[in-house]
């Protein structure tokens, strides 16, 4: 049960840093008896017990148990780096809309997953990349008005 | 007055009908969009109706918000992301039920549901208005308090195991709950001077980050390329289906139409709330979980229901009882109609279209899911990286309509990671994801509460909902802790052989 | 003293009615150095401030030679939108819809662009502020309120955490040496309905919110925060008068960047001018219960300073803000 300590670890970890950053709601005398930290305080205070009670647990049981029916059965620990980087390629997706604009960005961004998910490196790939950024763009901005950015690099060229 | 031969009128004029079938279609495209709300649809489609005729105008907004609660369950059940609030809960054993390759059939039980829910809603609206706005006046900030922790104590039975780890994830819910502007004093909390977060974070952030990025990682981590072949076909429930399902769709209905009367999450608690009530009364309740047709329809014909039903409140007293009705009044305001008992007189003729409205724009609904659902599943059957990267693609772009902020997107990125984390370790997402939209709800009311009581807790007892409220949910965590002490007992009866 | 300044108000009032008269009837719209106008708001759609905007830019297109549209830039309760018009480009074709709400979040979040950022340029309306109990409850004037919350534990009601409401509520708290709970709302429905079942001795909030309650007869109004009577309620009493010295202007106006053309503002200053008395815009107006209040380039960034740097006391000397 490793995982269980250090998730009770990380539990008390949380409790202590949204404890500390409590202490920065001002005090105001439009607030109520309970306040604005009223809340936060005793929510990290049962957290940290949660925590604590998890951790307990777990060290108290001498052998390993069987462990009770959860449903992180399918995933392993060895997809978590692989995992991770599928969501690095959100984290660049953010950064680069700013610069590419919607339309790129997204057609990056679907190409670049694809490729990632292993799809066969032919014309499929940037065909599908292009026609998804048309796609999505005809959705939201013509279609739904919605302002995606529009690019530092496209303002630049007009 | 309104005679029968102005609702034959009403329902042969071909605008009328053009614009329900317009504004469900619209609401069905918006609901299905991850991260464009029911509301957002419908303040996408507000500028639009400023020049069009009262009474048109308002029936397209009322059928724009019955086709946007409807469409949120399809990407739900196909992409395991939840397009509104409130079809989180239809998530669990939809998608799971596509996972199975039943993609269809969970698609079609939750269409018909969705009728259901809206028809019971509409023939509430149309003839109880009047006693159900009264009892919309009994609730006290008590009462909410009552109502929020009967939504919470639904925790207890959706911890799935281990419930330190479910109160856990409930608590970190409610912490993120807490980020924002104070309800009460109005000071700012954990904001750390970024304007983003002045409003909080929205619940629907959390849900796409806690089930669609999460799933769409576990699929890119897991080595197993499972490719479904499903039908490309969608199934509408056989009456002896419908039949087995007649339970869990009359408690969707119940509870929608007490969500839809009182301010709140705007059907995502009657959601969550019918899903577990369906499952304590459910001949099958092993199945939920694991893809129960009831655990599809319990929540859809809530969060239907509530489409109608929250107008209760709203054409009765003029006060929203979710962004949604809040856009619907503003729709109103702009043409002049100051909705409370004398619109009812002074402009029947709004009413009527709204009512003729809807109830064309539910039965449509069926054609409508009919004709674009089979495409919807061809849609997520293509290859795996494709589908991959148009999901994900689909899934920011979203979510950045939601207040045109990228900070919004690191946000769901960031909880992507945490739900995909919890799930490692063994955390359950659900109770996590009920303390971020009941957190505020729970916390102000409480704190209201106590300001008119002067700090008594008696103000709990006093107050006849309250009291109600808060027993029904001290039953149901008995209920349930008792339930599940006794099945881990068996449980562990049965391995020690093993 | 009383005589003299209802006099010199009937002059000030025909002398304005004159001039309105004698501008409206100007067809010609005044010429205006951009196109298109984009008028910024931070409500969502239907929300106060943008119903406010598309209601007016319906008319003003007659009086200003330029195509109005409405922006919905919302987020941070003001905070984007402030900053999406304090950068914009200061040749009159960007403005955004003032209301306290920026004042208060500019003072509450410290945003980066601030309403100091911002040049006011005109004001246009104020609404009405009013306390309003229920028609079948106990109190029948606001001394009555008074009278109770000093026997016992007064409830009031105040629209939203850190208002402008929530202000009032606590002056006349002060200024009437009571100590009610004061009770906030998520906006002024989720009150009205506490007033209703009796929950809340009073509410205080915006006329506009009660209007349908107020046709049926269920909620009486016992006085308005306005500094004059309400024309359409003459009999509703101001707090003033009543002996307790709270007022409030909740403003409705535009603001540019910082750096608009004097040229440009004087347009402004008279076209709104001839936009309030536009008599189907009047008409539409006055059934909303706004106040039309024209305040002019010249006054209205001392009006804002003034507004700002008295919330600033307030919620320093609540201890909301250091």
């Amino acid at each position: 049960m490793r995982k269980d300590l250090i998730s009770g670890l990380v539990l008390l970890a949380v409790a202590g840093i949204y404890y500390s950053w409590s202490g920065a709601i001002a005090d105001s005398t439009l607030s109520d008896e309970v306040g604005a930290a009223g809340l936060p305080h005793a929510l990290a205070v049962v957290l940290a017990i949660l925590g604590t009670l998890l951790i307990g647990r777990t060290l108290l049981a001498r052998k390993p148990r069987t462990v009770t029916v959860d449903d992180s059965t399918d995933e392993s620990d060895a997809g978590l780096p692989r995992a991770v980087g599928f969501l690095l390629f959100g984290a660049a997706y953010v950064i680069v809309l700013p610069f590419a604009g919607y339309v790129i960005g997204t057609a990056l961004l679907i190409g670049g997953v694809a490729l990632y998910e292993g799809a066969a490196r032919n014309w499929t790939v940037p065909a599908a990349a292009i026609g998804g950024g048309v796609f999505y763009w005809a959705i939201f901005v013509k279609l739904l008005g919605v302002h995606q950015p529009v690019g530092s690099l496209i303002q630049g060229l007009f | 007055m309104t005679t029968l031969l102005d609702i034959i009128r009403l329902l042969t004029e071909t605008p009328l009908v053009f614009v329900a079938i317009a504004g469900l279609t619209w609401g069905i495209l918006g609901g299905a969009l991850p991260g464009i709300s029911a509301s957002i649809t419908m303040a996408l489609v507000l500028p639009f109706t400023y020049t069009m005729d009262p009474a048109q105008a308002i029936a397209l907004l009322a059928c724009v918000y019955i086709g946007a609660e409807y469409g949120g369950s399809i990407p739900a059940i196909l992409i395991r992301t939840p397009g509104t609030n409130s079809s989180a809960a239809t998530v669990i054993d939809g998608y799971e039920l596509n996972r199975q390759g039943r993609a269809g059939e969970a698609l079609g039980i939750s269409l018909m549901s969705g009728v259901i829910g809206s028809l019971f809603g509409l023939a509430m609206l149309i003839l109880l208005t009047e006693p159900l706005s009264w009892l919309a006046l009994a609730f006290t900030p008590a009462s909410y308090f009552g109502l929020g922790i009967l939504g919470l104590s639904v925790i207890a039975s959706m911890s799935g195991g281990s419930l330190i780890k479910g109160l856990a994830a409930a608590i970190i819910g409610l912490m993120i709950a807490t980020v924002g502007t104070d309800p009460i004093s109005g000071v700012t909390r954990f904001t750390f001077d970024i304007p983003d977060l002045l409003g909080g974070v929205e619940p629907v952030l959390v849900m796409v980050g806690l089930f669609a990025l999460t799933e769409l990682m576990c699929q890119s981590g897991s080595t197993t390329v499972t490719q479904l072949n499903q039908k490309i076909r969608i199934k509408l429930p056989s009456l002896a289906v419908m039949n087995k399902l007649k339970r869990s769709q009359f408690i969707g209905c119940i509870l929608g139409l007490f969500e839809g009367l009182t301010p709140g999450g705007g059907g995502s608690i009657a959601a969550f709330m019918s899903y577990n009530e369906a499952k304590r009364w459910s001949k099958t309740p092993h199945l939920f979980g694991k893809g129960s047709e009831e655990g599809v329809a319990a929540p859809e014909a809530a969060n239907n229901t509530v489409a109608s039903t929250a107008l209760i409140p709203l054409l009765s007293f003029g006060i929203p009882s979710s962004n949604s009705t809040a856009v619907l009044l503003g729709g109103l305001l702009m043409h002049g109609l100051i909705p409370g008992p004398r619109l009812f007189e002074q402009s029947a003729q709004v009413i009527d279209s709204i009512y003729v409205g809807s109830f064309i724009a539910i039965i449509a609904q069926i054609g409508v899911g009919i004709i674009i659902l089979p495409a919807c599943i061809w849609l997520v059957n293509r290859p795996r990286p494709y589908r991959a990267g148009f999901i994900f693609a689909l899934i920011l772009s979203g979510i950045f309509t939601l207040n045109n902020s990228l900070f919004d997107l690191g946000i769901a990125l960031v909880l992507g990671l945490v739900g995909f984390l919890m799930r490692l370790a063994g955390f359950p997402v659900l109770p996590m994801i009920l303390g971020v939209v009941l957190g505020h709800m729970v916390e102000s009311s409480y704190r209201r509460s106590l300001v008119l009581s002067g700090g008594d807790h008696m103000i709990f007892l006093q107050d006849p909902i309250a009291v109600a409220l808060l027993s029904i949910a001290f039953i149901f965590v008995a209920f349930s802790l008792s339930r599940e002490l006794r099945e881990a007992r068996k449980a562990k009866i049965e391995e020690v052989p093993s | 003293m009383t005589l003299m300044k209802s006099i010199g108000a009937a002059v000030l009032g025909l002398a304005t009615i004159a001039i309105l008269s004698a501008t409206s009837a100007n067809a010609d719209p005044l010429p205006y150095p951009s196109k298109v106008v984009t008028l910024v708001t931070h409500s969502s759609p239907g929300g106060g401030s943008d119903v406010f905007l598309r209601e007016m830019s319906k008319y003003l297109g007659k009086y200003i030679d330029a195509t109005f549209i409405v922006e919905n830039v919302q987020g941070g309760s003001g905070a984007k939108a402030m900053a999406r018009v304090a950068t914009g480009p200061a040749d009159g074709s960007v403005f955004y819809a003032t209301t306290p709400t920026y004042i208060y979040t500019s003072l509450m979040s410290k945003p980066q662009n601030t309403y100091k950022d911002m040049d006011p340029l005109v004001n246009i309306f104020a609404d009405s502020e009013v306390i309003y109990t229920r028609t079948d409850g106990p109190f029948k004037s606001l001394q009555d309120v008074i009278e109770h919350a000093k026997k016992e534990r007064g409830r009031w009601g105040a629209a939203n955490p850190a208002s402008l409401e929530r202000q009032a509520a606590e002056q006349l708290k002060r200024a009437a040496g009571v100590t009610p709970a004061i009770v906030t709302h998520e906006g002024g429905g989720d009150m009205m309905l506490n007033v209703l079942n009796g929950t809340l001795d009073i509410g205080i909030g915006e006329i506009q919110e009660l209007r349908s309650q107020l046709d049926a007869g269920k909620i009486t109004l016992l006085a308005t925060f306005n500094p004059e009577r309400i024309a359409e309620k003459p009999d509703v009493p101001t707090v003033k008068e009543l002996g307790y010295d709270v007022s409030l202007v909740k403003f409705r106006g535009l603001a540019g960047p910082k750096g608009v053309p004097e040229s440009t503002k004087a347009i402004w200053d008279e076209g709104v001018k001839n936009l309030l008395a536009d008599p189907d815009y009047k008409k539409a107006y006055t059934a909303e219960v706004l106040v039309p209040q024209l305040i002019g380039q010249k006054d209205y960034p001392a009006f804002i300073n003034n507004f700002g740097a008295s919330t600033e006391e307030f919620l320093k000397s609540t201890g909301a803000i250091k």
